[in-house]
């Protein structure tokens, strides 16, 4: 278990992410594929505070998670608004932002 | 010992997070989820810091998983028939993002790390010592994000 | 004698310009007549004037007057002229004076057409005026083509004025490509003298063929050219199947184009270029042998024809014939003396046949009848342009015809000499049959309602009726005016002509009075008749070529445009626009693509930064 490896992994878990973000339609289903790449950083944070005996980075961790929660909150309501209407939690149909 | 947990929880993660970015059904891929969060937290046992564990298991798994699975009935689960779109250049870029990461990995120092992070009392004295002003504005990001979900679902239901 | 020279450009120019510049002025009808008469008037006087001294005992020098309009350094330039002679000062007072009258005359003969309608066709009269003035005052050979082409077109635009019919834009079609074959020809045949000679000028090609300076091969082909357009536009055989069709134009029409000045300038060329014509015995020699073929293939067609304005075409075609014949046989001064006096009988026979038509509504001669009775000076005018035709005496055509037919003798061509006499009598029968038949014959009784047409028809009639009769006197004015030798022909032709004229005039009588003129194909002669009531079947070789083109090249080369450079041009369109709308989806407004793009920056940052 180095470090090295660790962040490989790390970076695995966040490509991942990263592929059902821009690949799946579900609105929730992209939110949880964010939260996959909030968690491979955090698992990245804390792999460098483990291998330096950094304290800081634990506390890092901890802000990151507190602020997932804010966000998955916020994200959640809103698909929830759009859900109110058929059809609207499939991210194609939102396309108010062109231009 | 250490390694081998390593290597099978890094398994689990990563075959969980494939889970949850290719299931069919939202419920499924919200469990998968749970899963790898969990084995983060397994993760970060091994890596010295008990408090992160438990406090990932427990906002983490316990709260936001809940939520999710919460906001799944009320919006309901159905899933389209497609689950993807453009999966082909998606699966490529997030390769390409994969090497691209991979390839600055090698500054690091490849020994066993320090660690010495298990310590709670030194976690708690920080926050509250030299991160005190963040802890505070956190506080408030919280209330903020409490009150904007609030009025974001509240709205709809009383038009 | 310039400025006079140009006013009679100038009038009909002024008044096309008038007309087609000014569209409520060739809207409201009637004034835009009275501008293109004006016009036309104007060039009348001015001809006349310009004229009057080459009558006189002691004619001026032709006079040429140049301005050279491409001087191309080493090449020779192309000057632009006018020629005025003896010849063009002449031509052009008959066809200014033909054209006044003819347009006179529609005023009244087209009072039925809209205000619209009709200033468009005096605008198309005042431009065929402005191209055919031009043609005769050309003093090179690429004037004359152009001012040909734009006679050609005028034509075609006036054949065709009744454009929703579609028989006359059929008939204006081949109107129009038959005299094209012809002027390919006549375009070759400039480029090869001008290669030869390195000239257009008629003046410089004379003096350099006479000193031998032009090679007699390119010459030959040359005059071969010059020859075709004339073919072509003078409807010698077999270019001639486009006059009969070109009847579909209105009567006016007629008499001023397919009688008196279109179809002469085929003539009218030959005559102009007849120095060089002497030096090519061959082609000389082809031009009388198609003109005889031509006069004698117009009046058999005209012997079993129903049609009266039909008649009159096949009897142009015939007497385009003689003309052709008497040039070919080195008579210049005969053709154009028959040229004149065709140009006032022929012209005065269509204007009674356009009032004959207008009365009785039918063009057909066996529904007209007794027209003597109700139409007593249209039949008086018909039966003088009857006389002058058949050649009988005192009128214009005996004595033309006979200056032709000794032209034709003198020139060694006896077995033609006896054609030509025969023909002569084939004219007497078939116009005394039309005459008899429409006239006198019992007809179908319409000649009840019929009647003498108003003065504005019957006052351009009776002017041309004097010089139908009379211009017989003017034969030795006319060998001045061409600067050829007063020839006396010997008594034999005009005994013979006499005879013919007469016998054709007596077998039509009494065939009328047997009540035989209603010529059928019955009997033995049946195939013949047929033959030529189907007009020798020559129609139809032009109508299989035209179908063949069409079918092939036309398609063809549509289909190029519409493929190939409307293709490529559509292509380009369609790959700009296809690009475009791929381009477009970039800015669609879905979070996912923008996340895309994104990750696409974050690896090319990371290979640049790391150079992974």
């Amino acid at each position: 278990m180095t470090a090295p490896a660790l962040l490989l992994v790390a970076s695995a878990l966040f490509s991942i992410g990263l592929f059902g973000v821009l690949a799946r339609r579900h609105a929730i289903a992209v939110l949880l594929s964010i939260e996959l790449m909030f968690n491979a950083v955090n698992l990245a944070v804390v792999t460098v505070a483990w291998s330096r005996g950094w304290l800081a980075g634990v506390v890092l961790a901890l802000f990151g998670i507190a602020i997932t929660v804010a966000e998955i909150a916020v994200g959640l309501a809103l698909v929830l608004l759009a859900s109110r209407m058929p059809g609207r939690v499939l991210l194609d149909e939102l396309s108010e932002l062109d231009g | 010992m250490r390694d081998a947990a390593f290597w099978s929880l890094s398994v689990l993660l990563l075959g969980a997070a494939a889970a949850v970015v290719t299931a069919r059904s939202l419920i499924r891929a919200a469990f998968a989820l749970a899963g790898s969060l969990l084995a983060t937290a397994a993760l970060y046992l091994l890596l010295t810091s008990p408090l992160l564990a438990a406090v990932q298991v427990l906002l983490y798994t316990g709260g936001v998983l809940t939520l999710v699975v919460f906001a799944l009935v009320v919006a309901g689960a159905n899933e389209p028939a497609a689950r993807f779109r453009k999966p082909l250049p998606a699966g490529m870029l997030a390769l390409a993002v994969f090497a691209a990461l991979a390839s600055a990995i090698g500054t690091l120092p490849a020994g066993p790390g320090v660690g010495g992070l298990e310590s709670g009392r030194d976690v708690g004295l920080a926050l509250f010592g030299d991160y005190l002003v963040p802890f505070e504005l956190l506080s408030v990001l919280l209330l903020a994000a409490v009150f904007g979900a609030l009025l974001l679902a509240r709205r709809e239901r009383a038009s | 004698m310039l400025p006079l020279a140009l006013t009679v450009l100038a009038g009909p120019l002024g008044a096309l310009a008038l007309i087609g510049l000014v569209p409520p002025l060739r809207r409201s009808g009637r004034p835009a007549a009275f501008v293109a008469i004006a016009g036309t008037a104007v060039a009348l006087m001015a001809a006349a004037a310009l004229a009057a001294p080459f009558v006189t005992a002691a004619p001026p020098a032709p006079a040429a007057f140049e301005l050279v309009w491409m001087p191309l350094g080493t090449v020779p330039a192309i000057p632009f002229g006018l020629l005025v002679d003896g010849l063009s000062a002449s031509m052009a007072v008959l066809v200014a004076l033909v054209a006044l009258l003819v347009q006179v005359y529609s005023l009244a003969y087209m009072a039925g057409e809209p205000p619209s309608s009709l200033g468009r066709y005096f605008a198309y009269h005042a431009l065929f005026a402005f191209a055919m003035l031009g043609l005769v005052l050309a003093h090179n050979l690429l004037q004359t083509y152009v001012c040909w082409e734009l006679v050609g077109l005028g034509s075609y635009l006036l054949i065709g004025f009744w454009f929703d019919r579609p028989a006359a834009g059929r008939a204006a079609l081949k109107a129009f490509w038959t005299t094209r074959l012809g002027d390919v020809g006549f375009a070759l045949g400039i480029v090869v003298l001008w290669s030869a000679a390195g000239t257009f000028t008629f003046a410089e090609l004379f003096a350099k063929a006479s000193s031998g300076a032009i090679a007699g091969g390119a010459l030959t082909l040359g005059m071969l050219g010059i020859y075709a357009g004339a073919m072509g536009k003078s409807a010698q055989a077999p270019l001639h199947v486009w006059l009969p069709d070109a009847m579909e134009g209105p009567t006016p029409v007629s008499a001023l184009i397919h009688a008196a000045t279109m179809v002469a300038a085929g003539v009218y060329l030959m005559i102009r270029v007849a120095p060089l014509l002497a030096l090519t015995p061959a082609v000389a020699e082809a031009v009388f042998v198609i003109g005889v073929a031509t006069a004698l293939l117009g009046a058999s067609m005209a012997l079993v024809e129903r049609d009266l304005k039909r008649i009159l075409a096949h009897s142009t075609v015939s007497q385009l014939g003689f003309m052709m014949a008497a040039v070919g046989s080195g008579g210049a001064a005969a053709a154009y003396f028959h040229l004149l006096t065709h140009g006032f009988f022929k012209a005065l026979l269509f204007l009674a046949a356009g009032s004959l038509i207008h009365a009785f509504h039918t063009n057909d001669i066996f529904s007209m009848g007794r027209a003597v009775r109700a139409m007593p000076v249209t039949s008086a005018c018909f039966a003088a342009g009857a006389l002058a035709l058949a050649g009988i005496l005192p009128a214009s055509g005996f004595f033309s015809k006979d200056e032709v037919l000794a032209a034709v003798l003198a020139g060694g061509h006896p077995v033609g000499f006896a054609i030509l006499v025969g023909t002569a009598a084939l004219t007497a029968f078939y116009i005394g049959r039309a005459l008899l038949i429409a006239l006198v014959g019992a007809g179908s009784g319409a000649s009840r309602e019929a009647h003498d047409p108003p003065p504005a028809m019957t006052a351009p009639m009776l002017v041309l009726a004097v010089p139908a009769l009379a211009f017989g006197i003017a034969g030795p004015t006319v060998s001045r005016l061409v600067a050829a030798p007063e020839e006396h022909a010997p008594v034999v032709v005009p005994i013979l002509g006499t005879l013919a004229a007469l016998g054709g005039a007596a077998a039509a009588w009494v065939a009328f009075r047997r009540g035989a003129l209603e010529i059928r194909a019955r009997g033995p002669l049946a195939p013949l008749i047929r033959a030529l009531e189907r007009r020798w079947y020559l129609d139809a070789p032009f109508e299989w070529g035209y179908r063949v083109l069409h079918a092939g090249v036309f398609r063809g080369i549509a289909w190029l445009d519409r493929y190939v450079v409307d293709g490529a041009v559509n292509a380009l369109a369609w790959g700009t626009w296809g690009a475009a709308g791929r381009l477009r989806a970039i800015q669609n407004g879905r979070v996912q693509d923008a996340l895309y793009a994104v990750a696409a920056g974050l690896v090319l940052l990371a290979w640049l930064a790391w150079g992974a």
